[in-house]
């Protein structure tokens, strides 16, 4: 959704730069601006630091030196106000549906009914109505993301980060889940609307994003930022500005 | 949570009195025998919780600080191979001298001594558990904000529950099979004698009073097997759910449990009382064992500073029993007692896998048999084989085999069970693809043997050897020194010498160098020649399928 009038400054990145055992530089410097409301993707090859950056902004990890401002003040832990799915799913393995998507809620101390019913509005949303009591094991792949989805946007974060999410899963259903979303963004009932996406696939990037920031590896940096608001929506992956989009990016990266 | 508190105040209430503990005699009435029984429960239920929590602890602690690993594991595994009589010293002068020799420092020790036999199993299994925790799950968890008491129950808790549940099992075999060591503790001459099964049942082997034995047998027997089916086969049930489907150790729920399972009011019991009971135990647990995460670096150096203390003490008192006096005779025979025992350790297993193979190969292929076969020794094995002891000294005062034999044998009921049902699981697991291919090829007999079956279960065979290993060094302490019917029958070996030094001398140089040459000895072998084994097998022999 494009953004109308001076958006919000969600989250920024200040020189932030990341060491490998005091020696060796992983990343940086770095500066990085998420505006609210919009979708931005980080793309890059692997070494590229693009999950490092993500785990910054999910305050998972201390960046070395440099900051990070959320609401334009220093974040000081895990970063409540984003919430990760995650590229191998991470579903805690003995909990069930509901139980999984709830956690989130519980750990933010939500009480047993109401995080209950939001969990379930959550899994009807992700489409997986009727699974609450499933375990994990029991799930397809692309039903452990949905979960893995659905217990994201069960906190109600204002930011989405999402590592990879697609790349553990065959191409029919990496799609359709690109689709839902999408669609989710959209949608009145999902309170986020401001999206992280980590990919190393330009085409996806290209696809779903508002902007995409490429990144180069040894040591992580900015290559580039491009603005893909004026690509109309919804996006063919086919259609001629797409690939013109692609071709930049591509050219970026060589 | 009831059952919990019944228990408490049982032992509360029986151990009341603060009065100077005076009873070396144990009142043999059969009247009073279901109360022995209940007292026994009693202590063995306190001492399983304290081990369960403790084992969370440290398991948990080892798994999340590469440092805390580096010095808890080597310490597990060499405490793991003291033998009980290793920790009869600390139990009396810690609990029983820090209570002033009152029934509830008794009461303590006992239970002090049955945790030893518990603990060490249950605190690796919580840290194997913990350490194959996927990375990503644990990521989510910290993102997702869950900290403290939450972490506990949502991720660890849960985590834990498969290894918990079949250790349990494992440690509470432990626990009946040592309860007569730790119901009479003896320091030197002096006989602290506790109200219980284990003493019961101890007493009538060494007053050779069969029909007090024969009671004392069918009520250890009667409660193992109904534990076994009422309490372990329900929890077996509920840890199924907690079972990552990749895992390959998965408990086998036995026939019995099975069909019991089907009965009503079976379900009914473990619905009502066990499932309930162990919930909110874990819960509970959960909240026990977030609080030294909170206090953190002030838990971490105090717990440091007492270990330091009581080794600094401890080292201080070893030195002083080798310095002060010349070392005595007994003390210099050590080396050779060693070796004959041994030699009677590895009899006991070999004995063990000659029994087990054929055993193994004649039923793996029916099925039929060999779920009977299955139930059979489930049953068989929870029996603690002290059990079977009076059996082996009967049979030996009527077959005059003489004690060298028989110490063997005992040490056989120790090693039998790890290795048999090793064996067993690892010939059912041989690929029926492998089977087949050697009935087209016309593989029969001592050819199939050789060339399919051994090798097909060479991993599980010493899986099952070198936790053999460890049940027979066990059992050894008492197979060579037994007092029956009024008579001593002893053998020379360094079980015996500890007996000795325990029960008759009170000799603590004799006591510390046996200990010490003995877990000298089970630590060094098992470095240097088990675990190396298991590796080379482990590489060569496993199927991946």
């Amino acid at each position: 959704m494009p953004a109308t009038g001076s958006p919000e400054l969600l989250l920024r990145l200040e020189q932030v730069e990341q060491f490998y055992d005091r020696k060796i530089r992983i990343l940086g410097p770095i500066d990085l601006e998420i505006l609210d409301g919009e979708f931005l993707s980080l793309v890059g090859p692997s070494g590229c630091g693009k999950s490092t950056l993500l785990r910054l902004v999910c305050g998972v990890l201390k960046p070395t030196r440099g900051k990070v401002l959320v609401d334009g003040r220093p974040l000081v832990g895990v970063n409540r106000s984003a919430a990760m799915v995650f590229q191998s799913f991470a579903l805690f393995p003995r909990l069930s549906v509901v139980e999984n998507v709830a956690v989130g809620l519980e750990a933010r101390s939500v009480g047993l009914r109401e995080r209950v019913k939001k969990a379930e509005k959550y899994i009807d949303l992700v489409g997986l109505s009727g699974y609450e009591r499933a375990v994990p094991k029991e799930l397809s792949r692309g039903m452990k993301q949905l979960v893995g989805l659905a217990r994201a946007l069960a906190v109600e974060p204002e930011l989405l980060c999402m590592d990879e999410p697609f790349s553990a899963l065959d191409v029919l259903t990496a799609r359709n889940m690109r689709d839902l979303v999408l669609d989710l963004w959209a949608s009145r009932e999902v309170s986020t609307k401001t999206i992280l996406l980590v990919t190393h696939s330009i085409e996806e990037a290209a696809a779903m994003s508002d902007r995409v920031v490429v990144l180069k590896a040894n040591p992580g940096r900015v290559a580039d930022s491009l603005d893909l608001r004026g690509l109309a929506r919804p996006r063919r992956a086919g259609s001629p500005e797409v690939g013109e989009v692609v071709d930049r990016m591509y050219t970026l990266l060589a | 949570m009831a059952i919990v508190v019944g228990l408490v105040i049982v032992v509360a209430v029986g151990s009341a009195q603060l009065r100077r503990f005076n009873a070396p005699e144990l009142d043999p009435s059969p009247l009073l025998l279901p109360i022995y029984l209940l007292r026994s429960l009693a202590r063995l239920s306190v001492a399983y919780a304290f081990a369960v929590l403790l084992a969370l602890a440290t398991g948990h602690l080892a798994a999340r600080s590469r440092f805390a690993r580096r010095l808890i594991l080597p310490t597990l595994d060499v405490l793991q191979s003291v033998p009980i009589l290793g920790f009869f010293p600390a139990a009396v002068s810690v609990f029983i001298g820090l209570f002033g020799g009152s029934a509830l420092g008794v009461e303590a020790a006992a239970i002090f001594l049955i945790f030893t036999s518990m603990f060490w199993n249950l605190a690796f299994g919580v840290y194997e558990s913990l350490i194959t925790l996927p990375d990503d799950v644990k990521l989510a968890a910290q993102q997702f904000g869950l900290r403290g008491p939450l972490r506990w129950t949502r991720l660890i808790l849960p985590a834990v529950v498969p290894s918990l549940a079949y250790n349990s099992i494992l440690s509470w075999a432990n626990g009946w099979y040592f309860l007569l060591a730790s119901e009479i503790i003896a320091a030197g001459p002096a006989r602290y004698t506790l109200p219980g099964l284990g003493s019961y049942l101890g007493e009538a082997i060494s007053a050779g009073r069969t029909d007090q034995l024969l009671r004392g047998l069918v009520a250890l027997v009667g409660t193992v097997i109904a534990m076994h089916l009422l309490v372990w086969s329900p929890v077996e049930t509920w840890a199924e759910r907690y079972h990552m489907d990749e895992s390959g150790d998965r408990p086998r729920t036995p026939r019995i449990a099975r069909l019991l399972a089907r009965s009503r009011i079976v379900r009914g019991l473990g619905r009502a009382v066990v499932f309930p009971a162990a919930q909110q135990l874990l819960g509970l647990a959960g909240r026990l064992l977030a609080l030294p995460g909170r206090l953190g670096p002030v838990f971490a150096v105090s717990i440091g500073l007492g270990v330091v203390g009581l080794a600094a003490r401890a080292l201080k008192k070893v030195v002083q029993l080798f310095g002060d006096r010349p070392l005595s005779s007994e003390t210099l025979a050590i080396p050779l007692s060693l070796l004959l025992s041994l030699l009677r350790v590895s009899a006991g297993v070999a004995l063990a896998v000659a029994l087990a193979l054929p055993l193994a190969y004649l039923t793996f292929r029916r099925a039929r048999v060999r779920q009977a076969a299955l139930s059979v020794l489930e049953v068989l094995g929870a029996i603690p084989a002290t059990a079977f002891f009076p059996l082996i000294l009967l049979a030996m005062v009527r077959f005059d085999f003489g004690m060298n034999v028989a110490s063997i044998l005992l040490v056989l009921t120790g090693t039998f069970f790890y290795v048999m049902f090793n064996v067993l699981s690892g010939a059912a697991s041989i690929p029926k693809e492998m089977n087949e291919a050697a009935a087209v090829l016309g593989l029969r007999g001592a050819r199939y043997v050789s060339r399919v079956f051994v090798p097909a279960i060479l991993p599980s065979l010493v899986t099952g050897c070198v936790t053999a290993w460890g049940g027979g060094w066990n059992a050894i302490i008492f197979s060579e020194y037994v007092v029956a019917g009024e008579k001593t029958y002893a053998v020379r070996g360094i079980g015996a010498t500890l007996d000795r030094a325990t029960w008759v001398s009170g000799d603590s140089q004799v006591m510390v160098a046996s200990l010490a040459a003995m877990v000298l000895l089970v630590v060094l072998l098992n470095r240097l020649f088990w675990d190396p084994l298991y590796q080379h097998v482990a590489a060569r022999y496993k199927m991946d399928v």
